[in-house]
């Protein structure tokens, strides 16, 4: 049995709403925002989880969270066993040795005024790893060489601004991974790239958790870029996991209408497929007035009248694949329904 | 554009040397670090290059005042029988001494103070800048004065208070620098790495500011000469030295005027416009280069977007009726100035939208796409030109019409959907407001009630619904903005739309709903659409014809069936390849190696050659024409020449 590299228990995340002149004149206080109502996973080494939703969901403040970057409002985040949020100075640095992140936007990521080898090897510096200066100097080049900028010569010296978009984001990858972290998070790590290059990098970040046995979690909404790539998905909408399970199962027999719908828009690369898109009509309703009951039944297109009353946990729908709708109580549905 | 410009790669004037480069190129600030070194060189060898020891007492006789000048005295003599030109060399040391360290003072206070009231921010970041803001009202002149009398002239004292008051300029340009760097994602990146703030201070704020409070202390010296000069003339200046504004406050005060002594008055009044305006040419050039705030856009150079010499082609005939295309695009090129010549962004594109079709232009950033789209519109931005083709729409060449007959053209007959609906709205009208201007400009005529009843009908037909057309468009979600988009673009009821990546930044769900709007406008209204756009899954779904372009060239064309069939094209093929399919999750993906030309370095030959597995040496020399594909449309690749069939 491969080790627990994460677990997320019930994790929730208030964030201080803005008072209106209403709520201010009736003397309220102001209504929180609920990004975050209790989510829980967990993710093993070299597993990678891709959290899936649209903007609004969640799935950036639960990044931030595993990150130890904003402190929970309530559950906890273990990192290796030890809980993310409870640390503060020494183990807070620990932890964030063995958490790092990849970001969306490799253009904006990166000091301009710095040299990639700089660059690789900052998270060295700020964590006094490397003995001497042959040591970082090893470090960055192992670095480079896992995240596929080789020959490491080529690269050292120049600055981003001479890097094309996917050259930038192996550097930003190379620096997450000189500190040999056991985690990866990856938010949107290729959606501000050209198609042509989204691939390579997809394929760097999965040979990264096969080979060196890291825990990846990638934060997106594009359920395609993840479909080859994730062990398991989890479907998040406005701060909830609504369902959660291993990619094939979830991409073949998606059981949480939400989930359905979000696959059924996916745009295909083939125009003679048949597809019925189920396209739900509003947007992501605002997260400081979670509707009753379910909090998908204003946009369901399946609803019943039990739905505005029941808040439905993750019910089993398979083996280890849970959904979080009243039609599932009694089991999964048919494929046809 | 972006892509464009990208692609020329100028170093961003964000790195010290890109700063150092454009800073060479401005003559101006060349003029002033020159006057400016004179000064210095004149004040360090005062010793050496003054005939006269001005601190030296001398007996004086009567004659010996205001002497004109003489081969003895090069400027003539001063109240006290000095050698003016003695003294002016000398007072050049006290100018700069002051001069120099004042502003290392103000720097100090207005370095700590803007980098702590921009990186904590909070209370003490507001406390900060309220008393900037109340020491930038006090007038300074005033206060020196008030001071200086108090604590009592001497070198040291008017130092300091020219220094204490001369720090809130500084202050407030690093606290605005420093709070864009704060939020800068690389700085956010260091905290996700672990740093603390001394790290991020350190590595990431200081390096971004320390050359702009390098160029701001250029003008703070200038600043601290001149006033003490002013203090100096005034009588305030330290009386056991010799300034500038010590010798003309002497030769006022001591009859010079009277004398008709003009060599006492005019020297030492030369040499302080001669330092202040030196380090004033410096500091705006260096300000100039290092303020990325104050640079002017080097492509800003207004022009015809159309070249007078473009070679002409004549009309394609047509068959008349339904088929017959309602836009023609033949061998379009477009050409960007750029320090190192013209770069041709677009290059001999050719396509046909037909009435009614829905046309997907794919490519990756900095194929040309958008600009093909931009120069059909003829909305290039400045710098940018259409050096060849002819655009036809409905009989008539675009490129030729005038400024006048071109807008009415531009919303009646052709209209765009730009990819930010955001910044496309002006935020402080209704959105209903908006679109009935665009109503109304372009159908004189139109009354009120019956442009208000078109967008009501307009806003119904987007999905937005009319009881919303008084809301402001802050109040409006991503989505319903594009919508909004769409409906002022239907406004004056076009033959074509062009929408520029309608649907990225858009969650998937509100993309398809945007899709969907769309394909239903070219169904029911008979709209031709040109959709540009990335993402070849979009492309499948809404298009019945593809252009697929390349490094400013069209690589393939086809109807859309085809063309995701049987890619003809490399380039197709292995974009295809590359693009992940919801319906084959377990197909493994792979990349395109190599990155995309750049604009200033094409292929000679095939402008894929670099990165197509099947690229032989033809294709390394000689550029491919179209040639037919066997579905019927064509590809600009040698391997479909029949003369290199054997290679196939």
């Amino acid at each position: 049995m491969t080790e627990q590299v994460l677990q997320v228990e019930d994790l929730v995340k208030e964030f201080p709403g803005r008072r209106s002149l209403g709520d201010w004149i009736r003397r309220r206080p102001a209504r929180p925002v609920r990004a975050l109502d209790g989510i829980s996973f967990e993710l093993r080494a070299g597993e990678v989880l891709a959290l899936v939703g649209e903007s609004g969901c969640g799935k950036t403040t639960t990044g931030n969270l595993l990150m130890g970057l904003l402190p929970p409002s309530g559950g906890r985040v273990l990192l290796n066993g030890e809980e993310v949020g409870r640390l503060s100075g020494r183990g807070l640095q620990r932890i964030r040795r063995s958490a790092q992140m990849v970001f969306q936007d490799p253009y904006e990521s990166l000091n301009p005024r710095m040299r990639v080898r700089d660059i690789i090897a900052e998270p060295l510096r700020v964590h006094r790893v490397g003995s001497s200066a042959a040591d970082t100097a090893a470090r960055v080049e192992r670095a480079m060489t896992s995240a596929g900028l080789t020959p490491t010569g080529a690269y050292l010296n120049r600055y981003p601004f001479e890097l094309s978009g996917g050259q930038r984001q192996r550097v930003v990858i190379a620096a997450a991974l000189a500190l040999e972290p056991s985690l990866l998070i990856a938010d949107e790590p290729v959606s501000m790239l050209d198609v042509s290059i989204r691939a390579d990098i997809l394929n760097l970040l999965s040979a990264l958790a096969k080979q060196q046995g890291i825990a990846v979690v990638m934060i997106t909404h594009d359920l395609s870029t993840v479909a080859a790539y994730a062990d398991r998905i989890a479907v998040m909408y406005m701060g909830r996991i609504v369902e959660h399970g291993p990619t094939r199962d979830v991409l073949a027999d998606p059981q949480h209408p939400y989930a359905r719908a979000l696959l059924s828009v996916v745009p295909i690369p083939d125009p003679t497929a048949r597809r019925r898109p189920v396209i739900l009509g509003g947007e992501t309703p605002d997260p400081s007035r979670i509707p009753s009951g379910c909090r998908f039944h204003p946009r369901c297109p399946v609803a019943f009248d039990r739905c505005p009353l029941v808040d439905p946990p993750l019910f089993e729908v398979g083996p280890d694949h849970h959904a979080a709708c009243l039609l599932v109580e009694d089991g999964p549905r048919d494929r046809s329904g | 554009m972006t892509a464009v410009l990208e692609a020329t790669a100028t170093p961003p004037a964000e790195t010290t040397r890109g700063a150092f480069r454009s800073f060479l190129r401005h003559r101006m600030g060349m003029v002033g670090a020159g006057m400016l070194l004179i000064a210095l060189i004149v004040a360090v060898f005062a010793p050496i290059l003054a005939p006269y020891d001005p601190y030296a007492s001398v007996r004086v006789t009567i004659e010996d005042i205001y002497r004109a000048p003489s081969a003895q005295h090069l400027l003539g003599t001063d109240d006290g029988g000095k050698d003016v030109f003695s003294s002016l060399i000398y007072g050049a040391r006290v100018s700069l001494i002051v001069g120099f360290a004042a502003a290392a003072i103000a720097l100090v206070i207005g370095g700590l103070v803007g980098i702590v009231a921009g990186y904590r921010g909070g209370w003490l970041g507001s406390l900060l800048m309220r008393i900037t803001d109340f020491f930038l009202v006090i007038p300074d002149l005033a206060l020196q004065i008030v001071l200086v009398a108090i604590i009592g002239p001497s070198l040291g004292t008017i130092i300091f208070v020219i220094g204490i008051l001369g720090w809130t300029t500084t202050a407030r340009l690093v606290r605005s620098q420093t709070l864009t760097v704060r939020e800068r994602k690389y700085v956010m990146r260091a905290r996700a790495i672990g740093a603390g703030d001394g790290h991020i201070l350190r590595r990431h704020i200081l390096p971004a500011v320390l050359p702009l409070m390098l160029a701001n202390m250029v003008l703070v010296i200038s600043l601290a000469i001149l006033a003490e000069s002013t203090l100096a003339f005034l009588g305030l200046g330290d009386p056991t030295v010799i300034s500038w504004g010590q010798m003309l406050n002497y030769a006022f005060g001591r009859g010079a005027v009277s004398a008709g002594a003009w060599w006492a008055l005019l020297p030492p009044g030369f040499a302080i416009v001669w330092v202040v305006l030196g380090t004033t040419l410096l500091g705006t050039a260096l300000e100039d280069a290092l303020n990325p705030r104050l640079k002017r856009h080097h492509l800003e150079t207004p022009g015809a977007d159309v070249a007078r010499d473009r070679a002409l082609a004549p009309l394609p005939a047509t068959a008349p009726g339904d088929a017959s295309p309602i836009l023609s695009v033949r061998d379009l090129s477009i050409e960007f100035d750029a320090p190192g010549g013209p770069l041709r962004a677009v290059d001999g594109v050719s396509f046909d939208l037909r009435r009614g079709e829905t046309l997907g232009l794919v490519g990756e950033s900095g194929c040309g796409k958008t600009t093909t789209v931009l120069g059909i519109l003829r909305l290039l931005p400045p710098g940018g030109r259409v050096v060849s083709g002819q655009v036809w729409f409905d009989g008539e060449d675009l490129l030729g019409l005038d400024g006048r007959a071109l807008r009415t053209f531009r919303w009646t007959r052709l209209s765009l959907v730009f990819q930010g609906a955001m910044n496309a709205m002006n935020p402080v009208r209704t959105i209903g407001d908006q679109i009935a201007e665009a109503i109304r400009l372009h159908t004189p005529g139109t009354s009120k009630e019956e442009a208000a009843a078109r967008v009501g009908e307009l806003l119904e037909r987007v999905g937005i619904g009319q009881q919303r057309a008084g809301d402001y468009p802050h109040t409006y979600s991503g989505g319903m903005r594009q919508r909004a988009m769409i409906a002022l673009a239907l406004a004056c009821d076009p033959d074509v739309i062009v929408a520029d990546e309608p649907t990225t930044a858009l969650d998937v769900m509100i993309q398809a709903q945007i899709l969907e709007l769309l394909s239903g406008i070219a169904r029911d209204l008979g709209m031709g659409i040109i959709l540009v756009t990335h993402d070849l899954g979009v492309v499948a779904q809404t298009c019945d014809r593809v252009v697929v372009m390349y490094g400013g060239s069209v690589a393939e064309e086809n109807d859309a069936a085809s063309v995701f069939a049987s890619p003809q094209h490399p380039y197709t093929q292995q974009l295809l390849q590359s693009f992940p399919d919801l319906a084959h999750p377990d197909r493994a993906l792979r990349g395109i190696p190599g990155t995309p030309p750049r604009l200033d370095d094409m292929p000679r030959g095939c402008r894929f050659a670099p990165r197509c597995p099947h690229a032989f040496e033809r294709c390394q020399v000689e550029r491919p024409p179209d040639y037919p594909t066997p579905a019927g449309g064509r590809a600009a690749c040698f391997l479909l020449d029949p003369a290199e069939e054997r290679r196939t």
